[in-house]
């Protein structure tokens, strides 16, 4: 198991730094000067600027420069905020999005296994009917909208009671966060409680549960010790992929409910063209993601015996 | 023994022939005859197919049949809801005329009023429409002026009078003339009595409802009437069946415009993704061995790229100069990074179906490379290649709905449904129908690519299941 | 035979309802087995022998599976149509079962010792780590080495032999009266299948225990049990013991079933003879005999009825389903027609 983990620590590592690359080398092929933006008119401030930037020097120095920088952790400073650093640009936005995502995959992995093990129970029954209608509703309306209605919901539920019951935007309270994060987590929860459902069926044909009934064993032990535990497997590898889905899916929602996390922000700096805050977010949001999916990898082995113990 | 009849020598005779000898064999079908017959008995994947086929009538033929431009502007309907055609009351032109003053009345009070009575005989003048509505009332004793209000929802007392119209500072002023962006709706005008500066507590309202109406110069400049038509006829105005949205241009038009955008990256992207990936890992698979664990190495990476961050990056990398539509950045973008899902699928597949038995036998047969791709390797990763292509539809679908719906998408003018959905999002409150139309073509395409994906899978299962 | 048999089955019939149609899978199947007896059902492949089985187990899936008719007695007791939870009172403790890939018959999330303590715990109420103490001697019982360490691995750290004698361990956990085999040798290699049965067999012994074998093996068969049933298409269509049916084998699908089966005794190079045809489609069975579409000595009455059975008159408990042992029926010398030998000797 510690080989396995330190194995996918190493290839993370060599991952981030490709995705390093990649960016530095898409930043460096935007046409245009960075600085064009810049209220910097005459040619010496530019001049000083660029020399401050380093963007004076040749590409491939320039690439050792930022790599050099980027395992210091230090991803530069503002172009657009010029006393602000990037870090402490993550600093600030980073947790706010953090906490969105995980309410909302929280939100999703819950709702997921209990939807799916519900529809696989009442298998072409009522219940079932009425979930994977829901199902395919969240799988084919785009997040912005669920974020729109959302929105729209929550002002109309605090007009019909006179008062605020849950705030339309903005950020601060756990309150503030539960109707974006639930917008954010849907249509992962319905990809998910689509999975489970299938995964359910699936087990409930394996032999084993023929297995388990020979032995005599209540309805009730046999789905939750032996096709529940079985049937999540499947769910947890996706967990990993969709927790990148839902933060980067955090944009919209963080725009539509004006929640100040880091998506928002480098939606911002991709309009203003912002080199270092961009730079830095993609790589930080890369690693992230790279990280989350070891985690989740590593969460799987737990869960796995058969990954546990290769 | 007790047989239920009595048994004759007849009866032991031989069996007259073995006709029924494997009487249980169905005809053969090719592994894709049996997949249709099996997609053909899936309802919901046949409704998908055939609303498939109605988008794709609806992008190619329709701009055909409704020819608006979807950039023109109707400026007499904006952020219309959806109606049946309508018409308007032709009226004359605009001429200025002067405001109307009761000459008998003081303009001034005679001192500093303690209270004023409520404004009396608060009436319209005329026929109320959407060019002008001329308001009339009495003058009040000792006011200084008159404040005039108009609001879309009926005010409590002296809450909510809405958009302050006038302040009209002379009290013998006895009529006024909104001409302010009227549409046909009902409206609440206000008027309260001042002392020449402050207001006091003392309001009439009026609800009017003002009737469509256009110019006469105005229904001449737009092509509606010929020049003989007098004021006071009613002439038949644009046909909008979907509404219009926030600048009066047809969303019936803009949808199927930008159906062409959506499902053209939808479709394309796909098409070119898929087959790269098909090539890519068809190759890996085969070649195996070091070629191979590079190959894939490179796609494992690509595949760790947060996708929107770089879908953004590349967008801008490639950079919209002024007057591109920026479909073609988005389109290479999505090339990009999204082959090598594909890539790895397709790879697993050649690597398991080069071990199969079938494989050696035909090798042994003599079957050469290009014989055994072609006839055993092409035809058994086809199924997976195809239920690939139609969910991949979808997701791409999404992509550029996402990116268009922060603003990092097609570049205005251009609509594709994520823009249309961006500037509907605005209006929201008061014209959800702008919002609503595109988000109910993205939910539709998407929701029949992906039924029509499972409808797929389940059709092709008995290949699906050996998959793992 | 005195006293009541230890499972009786009458009438046994099960349908399942499909797209294309209704499945008779199984058509009427009458038997019995003694406390301690070893009785094989053999038969190709699809001819009701898991079904029967499943259904007695109430394991078949309901719906699409029925059982429309008959009764089977354990002890006296009917086990067919109860409350799960009258029905779990017997499955794994009156009964157990083993299946026949052993590798995807165990749960890959659960180690074989919790597994089989699993069993225990459910059916006698013993606290965890006494069951797991028990687990590891009945591991140690189906000659598992180092069996406390090995019942605190999974299933894919086992190999196929080794999992079939955690699963045996598993279902003898209880000592049940009966144990269903069902196939228990089909998935795992010729040396290994030997080591399987030798196991069952000594088992079997040591606890007197009855056990129905499920195989489609004949080798298996002549190897461990003492009473044999044939089936096809769903029915049985010839019992008795062991040397009725290889010596006397009085139904032609016995017969084929012998030619195909390859011999280490007598002459090497006789080639096998496959039976020619498959089972009929159980969606419309036909009107006389199921095997009569494939049988070489197949008459006229043969498709038009289908034959009782005919009770060997020198044999006691041997029967055939075939009009050939009618009292009068035509002589085929390759078959054994007791009618005959007795009129004969008469």
């Amino acid at each position: 198991m510690l080989r396995y983990t330190l194995g996918r620590l190493l290839s993370g590592i060599i991952t981030v730094w490709f995705i390093a690359t990649a960016t530095f080398l898409a930043m460096h092929a935007v046409p245009g000067d960075p600085l064009m933006n810049e209220k910097a008119t005459t040619a010496e401030i530019r001049e000083n600027l660029a020399r401050k930037y380093g963007l004076d020097r040749p590409l491939a120095e320039q690439y050792v420069i930022y790599l050099s920088n980027m395992i210091q952790g230090d991803f530069g400073i503002s172009f657009t905020q010029q006393n602000r650093r990037v870090n402490d640009i993550i600093k600030d936005h980073f947790p706010v999005s953090a906490a969105l995502g995980i309410l909302a995959i929280t939100f999703a992995a819950l709702g997921g296994i209990l939807w799916g093990a519900i529809t696989a129970l009442y298998r072409n029954q009522l219940p079932d009917i009425i979930i994977m209608f829901l199902v395919i509703l969240g799988i084919s309306v785009p997040s912005f909208v669920f974020a729109a209605l959302g929105q729209l919901l929550l002002v109309n539920l605090n007009q019909w009671f006179g008062t605020s019951i849950l705030p339309v935007a903005g950020w601060g309270t756990f309150s503030h966060m539960l109707m974006p994060s639930l917008v954010l987590g849907l249509g992962t929860m319905a990809l998910l409680t689509r999975l489970m459902r299938s995964s359910m069926l699936e087990v409930v044909n394996e032999d084993f549960i023929k297995t388990a009934k020979a032995k005599g064993l209540s309805p009730q032990r046999i789905f939750f010790k032996h096709q529940l535990r079985n049937a999540i497997l499947p769910v947890v590898t996706v967990l990993g992929p969709q927790i990148a889905a839902i933060t980067t899916g955090g944009f919209v929602v963080e725009l539509v409910f004006a929640i100040p996390g880091l998506g928002r922000y480098f939606v911002q700096a991709v309009q203003q063209l912002d080199y270092t805050v961009i730079m830095g977010t993609t790589v930080f949001y890369g690693a992230f993601l790279v990280l989350m999916v070891i985690l989740v990898d590593i969460i799987y082995g737990f869960i796995d015996p058969r990954v546990r113990l290769k | 023994m007790n047989t239920t009849r009595i048994l004759t020598e007849a009866d032991f005779a031989p069996a007259p022939s073995k006709e029924n000898l494997e009487q249980i064999t169905r005809p053969s079908l090719s592994y894709w005859e049996d997949a249709w017959i099996r997609l053909k008995k899936n309802t919901r994947a046949l409704i998908s197919l055939y609303l498939i086929i109605g988008l794709a009538f609806f992008t190619l033929v329709g701009p055909w049949i409704w020819t608006k431009d979807p950039a023109a502007q109707d400026l007499d309907q904006i952020s219309q809801a959806p109606a049946l055609p309508k018409t308007a009351l032709l009226v004359k032109d605009f001429e200025p005329s002067p405001t109307p003053i009761d000459i008998n009345h003081p303009s001034e009070p005679s001192g500093y009023p303690d209270a004023l009575d409520a404004v009396t005989n608060f009436t319209v003048q005329g026929t109320p429409t959407t060019q002008s509505v001329r308001l009339s009332w009495a003058p009040v004793n000792e006011a200084g002026g008159y404040s005039v209000y108009r609001s879309e929802s009926a005010p409590d007392g002296m809450l909510g009078l809405g958009l302050p119209l006038a302040s009209l500072t002379s009290g013998n002023i006895v009529g006024f003339e909104d001409r302010l962006n009227l549409k046909s709706q009902t409206y609440y005008y206000s008027i309260i009595p001042t002392d020449g500066f402050d207001e006091f507590d003392a309001v009439t309202t009026l609800e009017v409802s003002p009737q469509q109406s256009i110019t006469v110069s105005q229904a001449l400049e737009r092509q509606l009437i010929d020049g003989d038509d007098r004021p006071g006829q009613t002439v038949q105005l644009a046909f909008h069946p979907l509404g219009t949205d926030y600048l009066g241009r047809d969303m019936l038009a803009r949808l199927m415009q930008g159906a062409r955008v959506s499902l053209f990256i939808g479709v394309v992207a796909p098409l070119i993704y898929v087959l790269f990936g098909v090539f890519y890992g068809g190759f890996a698979g085969y070649l195996g061995g070091t070629i191979d664990q590079i190959l894939m190495r490179f796609a494992d990476f690509v595949v760790a790229l947060p996708f929107l961050l770089f879908m953004i990056l590349f967008k801008i990398a490639f950079g919209i100069g002024p007057g591109e539509s920026g479909v073609l950045p988005m389109l290479i973008a999505l090339i990009l990074l999204l082959w090598p899902a594909t890539a790895r699928l397709v790879r697993g597949q050649v690597l398991r179906i080069r071990e199969q038995g079938y494989i050696e036998a035909a090798r042994l047969l003599g079957g050469g490379p290009s014989y055994l791709i072609a006839r055993h390797i092409i035809p058994n990763t086809m199924g997976v290649i195809l239920v690939t292509l139609t969910f991949a539809v979808p997701s791409a679908i999404f992509t550029e709905a996402f990116l268009s719906f922060i603003g990092m998408g097609v570049a205005p003018p251009t609509p594709s449904w994520g823009s249309m959905c961006n500037e509907g999002v605005k209006t929201m409150l008061s014209h959800p129908h702008e919002l609503f139309f595109p988000a109910l073509f993205i939910s539709i395409t998407v929701l029949a690519f992906n039924l029509l994906g499972d409808g797929l899978t389940e059709a092709l299962d008995s290949k699906m299941r050996s998959k793992e | 035979m005195n006293g009541p048999a230890l499972l009786e089955v009458e009438g046994l019939t099960v349908e399942f309802e499909t797209y294309g149609g209704t499945v008779k899978a199984v058509r009427g199947v009458d038997f019995t087995v003694e406390a301690g007896e070893v009785m094989a059902i053999v038969g190709e492949s699809g001819c009701g022998k898991s079904v029967t089985v499943q259904s007695l187990m109430g394991i078949i899936p309901m719906p699409p599976g029925k059982i429309t008719a008959g009764s089977a007695r354990l002890n006296g007791s009917e086990l067919l149509g109860l409350e799960p939870r009258a029905a779990n009172a017997f499955r794994g403790k009156e009964i157990g079962m083993i299946f026949q890939d052993p590798m995807t018959s165990l749960n890959p999330t659960m180690t074989i010792g919790d597994q089989i303590a699993e069993t225990l715990k459910v059916h006698r109420g013993i606290p965890d780590q006494q069951a797991f103490e028990s687990a590891i001697k009945l591991l140690e019982m189906t000659h598992i080495p180092e069996a406390k360490k090995r019942a605190k691995q999974y299933p894919f750290e086992f190999s196929g032999g080794m999992l079939q004698r955690a699963m045996i361990a598993q279902s003898l956990a209880c000592s049940p009266s009966l144990l269903i085999a069902d196939e228990p040798t089909t998935a795992l290699d010729v040396t290994i299948q030997a080591q399987i049965l030798d196991l069952l067999k000594t088992l079997q012994a040591r606890d007197s225990m009855a056990v129905i074998l499920i195989t489609h093996d004949l080798a298996v068969v002549a190897r461990t049990a003492q009473k044999v049933c044939v089936m096809y298409a769903g029915q049985i269509i010839e019992h008795g013991s062991v040397d009725d049916i290889f010596y006397q084998s009085a139904h032609p699908y016995t017969l084929g079933l012998k030619s195909a089966m390859p011999s280490n005794v007598g002459d090497r190079d006789k080639s096998l003879n496959p039976i020619p045809g498959s089972p009929p489609d159980l969606f419309s069975p036909p009107l006389g005999c199921g095997y009569a579409a494939r049988c070489p000595h197949a008459m006229r009455i043969c498709h038009e009825e289908n034959p009782p059975f005919f009770q060997d008159s020198l044999s006691d408990g041997h029967a055939a389903r075939c009009w050939l042992q009618a009292p009068n029926a035509p002589v085929v010398p390759e078959l054994y027609q007791s009618n005959k030998i007795a009129s004969d000797g008469a």
